[in-house]
C-alpha cells in the first residue's frame, strides 16, 4: 500500500515538473475563474447588506421610537391596517427590538462607531409595510400621514436609489457568474490539456503498464493528482487574492463619510472565510474532476 | 492452456485479419505462429491477451473465456502473461533495473519482493553486471533480454512474443531463442510469432501457419517451408 502511495506521489511530481509551462498557465487561469467565483460572492453579499432593509417589496418603514408603550405600538399598527386596500395586510411586518438589532448589524458592518452607539434597549421598531398599489404619491401621501403619528420618530421610503441598487445588483451579479462559469471552464479545459500532454509524453510507459497488469486506478490516480493539485494551487492563490481585495475594500470604505449607506457593502470576516473554503474545494473538485476525464479518455493507448 | 474457438477479427468494416481459426496449446507448449507479414500473427498475439476482442469466436486462457472478462478484471489476467516485442518497449529514461522492477511496481509488489525478484531474473539472463545501464547504452541483444527479464519476472504462466529476434543478427538471435527455450523448460507456455524461417527451423517446435488470417498448416516438430 505504502509503495503505491509514493509511486503516486513520485510520478505527480515528476510530471508537474516536465510540464512547467503548461501546468503554471493552469493554474493561474484557475486562480483567476476562483478568484472572480470568490469576488461574485462578497459582491452579492454586500448588495444583500445595503438592501437587506427593504428585502420582500418593503417600499415603507415606519420607525417606531424605542420609549413607546405597547398601547401606542398597537395604535400605530391599527391605523396601518385601516386602509387594507392600499396596503398588503398578510405582508405588513413589525420589527421588534431584538430583530431591528439584528438588522442593524447586519447593516452597519462596516461602521462599527455608529454600531457601537446602537443598542438593544434604544433601538426603533419598524413597520415594514408593503403597498397594494403601484401609485407612488399615494404612498407617499400615506407616508405623510403615519409621520403625524404619536411616537412615530420617521418613515422611510424605498426610494428611486434602491429600486436603481436593486437593478444594479442583478446585473452585475449576472455577468460575474456568466464571466466565472466561463472562466472555470478554461481553467477545467487547461487542466484537461496539462493531462493529456503529460499522458502523452508518458505513452510509452503508459502502454507497458497496462501490459503488465497495472490497473486503470493505479495508472490514472497520479494524472488526477496532479489536475487536484493544480486546481488547489490555483484555490489557494485565489484565497489570497481575495483576502486583499476584501482588506483593501473595507479599509476604503471606512475612509467615507458616515450615514452614506455604502458601509453595508462590507462583507463580515466569517463569511469571506466561507467564500474562501468554498473556493479551496471547488478548485480541488474542478481539477480532479477535468483530470480524471482526461485520464479516462487517454487510457486506450 | 489457451485455447482458440472459431475466432474471427475483422478490422474496420471489411478488413478482416483472422478467419475462423481455431487451435489448442497445452501447458508448457512451445508454439511458433509462422507466415508472412499480415497474416494475423500479430492479431492472435492482441487476441490472446485481450487487447483485441475477436468478432466472433472464443478466446480461453487458463479455463476461463477471456471474452465474457470485464474490462477491470483484464489487468489480472495480463499479469499472468509475459510480453515480448520486436521493438522491446523498454522505457529510456530508466535504468535495465528500474525497467524490470517496474512490471512489479505497478501491479504493487512490496519493496522487498523487488530487490529480491529483480537480480535473480537479471542473472538469468545474463545481465546482473548490467543492472544500472540505460537502455540505449546497451545492444540489441541485451535490450531484448532486458524485455524478456521484464515479461518474465513475474513468473507468468504464458510467455507471448512478437517477433522478438526481427531486429537482432542471427547469433544473437540464437541467444534470445535458447533464452526462450529455458524459460520454456522451467514450465512456462511460449508462443512466438516470427517469419524468420532459420530459428523456426532449428528449434524444431510446433509450428501453426497463418496465410491471409487463415489457419493452413499446425504441425507437430515443424519447419518454416
Amino acid at each position: 500500500m505504502w509503495s503505491r502511495i509514493a509511486y503516486a506521489f513520485r510520478e505527480t511530481w515528476a510530471s508537474f515538473r516536465r510540464n512547467l509551462t503548461l501546468t503554471a498557465a493552469a493554474v493561474v487561469t484557475s486562480a483567476i475563474s476562483l478568484l472572480l467565483v470568490g469576488a461574485t460572492f462578497l459582491i452579492q453579499r454586500g448588495f444583500d447588506n445595503l438592501l437587506v432593509r427593504w428585502k420582500g417589496d418593503v417600499q415603507m418603514i415606519v420607525f417606531v421610537a424605542s420609549d413607546a408603550a405597547p398601547e401606542q405600538i398597537a395604535y400605530i399598527e391599527d391605523t396601518i391596517k385601516s386602509q387594507p386596500a392600499v396596503i398588503d395586510l398578510e405582508k405588513l411586518k413589525y420589527l421588534d427590538k431584538a430583530a431591528s438589532f439584528e438588522e442593524a448589524k447586519v447593516i452597519f458592518t462596516g461602521d462599527p462607531t455608529l454600531l457601537s452607539l446602537l443598542t438593544p434597549e434604544t433601538i426603533p421598531t419598524q413597520f415594514k409595510v408593503v403597498p397594494l398599489t403601484g401609485d407612488a404619491a399615494l404612498v407617499r401621501s400615506l407616508a405623510e400621514q403615519y409621520r403625524g403619528l404619536p411616537k412615530v420618530e420617521g418613515v422611510s421610503l424605498a426610494e428611486d436609489e434602491f429600486q436603481i441598487i436593486s437593478t444594479l445588483s442583478g446585473f452585475v451579479r449576472t455577468v460575474t457568474i456568466v464571466m466565472s462559469v466561463v472562466l472555470l471552464g478554461v481553467a477545467v479545459a487547461l487542466i484537461w490539456n496539462t493531462i493529456r500532454t503529460a499522458m502523452f509524453a508518458r505513452r510509452r510507459e503508459i502502454e507497458v503498464m497496462k501490459l503488465v497488469g497495472a490497473t486503470n486506478w493505479f495508472i490514472r490516480v497520479p494524472f488526477m493528482l496532479e489536475g487536484l493539485l493544480q486546481g488547489l494551487i490555483g484555490g489557494v492563490a485565489s484565497c489570497g487574492g481575495l483576502w486583499a481585495l476584501n482588506r483593501a475594500w473595507t479599509s476604503g470604505v471606512a475612509g467615507f463619510k458616515p450615514g452614506t449607506g455604502i458601509s453595508a457593502l462590507v462583507v463580515p470576516g466569517s463569511y469571506v472565510n466561507g467564500v474562501m473554503v468554498m473556493l479551496l474545494i471547488i478548485g480541488a473538485l474542478a481539477g480532479a474532476i477535468g483530470s480524471g476525464i482526461a485520464a479516462s479518455r487517454f487510457l486506450d493507448v | 492452456m489457451i485455447r482458440l474457438d472459431n475466432v474471427t477479427k475483422v478490422y474496420g468494416t471489411d478488413s478482416v485479419a483472422v478467419r475462423d481459426v481455431s487451435f489448442d496449446i497445452a501447458k508448457g507448449d512451445f508454439v511458433f505462429l509462422v507466415g508472412p507479414s499480415g497474416s494475423g500473427k500479430s492479431t492472435l498475439l492482441r487476441l490472446m491477451n485481450r487487447q483485441e476482442r475477436p468478432e466472433r469466436g472464443d478466446v480461453w486462457i487458463a479455463g476461463r473465456n477471456i471474452n465474457e472478462l470485464g474490462d477491470s478484471r483484464v489487468p489480472y489476467l495480463r499479469r499472468g502473461m509475459g510480453n515480448v516485442f520486436q521493438d522491446y518497449k523498454l522505457l529510456s529514461n530508466k535504468t535495465v533495473f528500474e525497467n524490470v522492477a517496474f512490471a512489479l511496481e505497478v501491479i504493487g509488489k512490496p519493496r522487498h519482493v523487488i530487490r529480491q525478484q529483480v537480480p535473480a531474473v537479471l542473472e538469468l539472463v545474463g545481465l546482473e553486471d548490467k543492472h544500472d545501464r540505460l537502455p540505449d547504452q546497451l545492444s540489441g541483444g541485451e535490450q531484448q533480454r532486458v524485455s524478456i527479464a521484464r515479461a518474465f519476472v513475474n513468473r507468468p504462466l504464458i510467455l507471448l512474443a512478437d517477433e522478438p529476434t526481427g531486429n537482432l543478427d542471427p547469433a544473437t538471435g540464437e541467444g534470445i531463442m535458447q533464452l526462450l527455450d529455458s524459460i520454456n523448460r522451467s514450465g512456462t507456455t511460449v508462443v512466438m510469432a516470427s517469419h524468420d524461417h532459420r530459428i523456426v527451423n532449428m528449434m524444431r517446435k510446433r509450428v501453426i501457419q497463418l496465410d491471409r488470417g487463415v489457419l493452413v498448416r499446425d504441425q507437430e516438430r515443424g519447419v518454416y517451408e
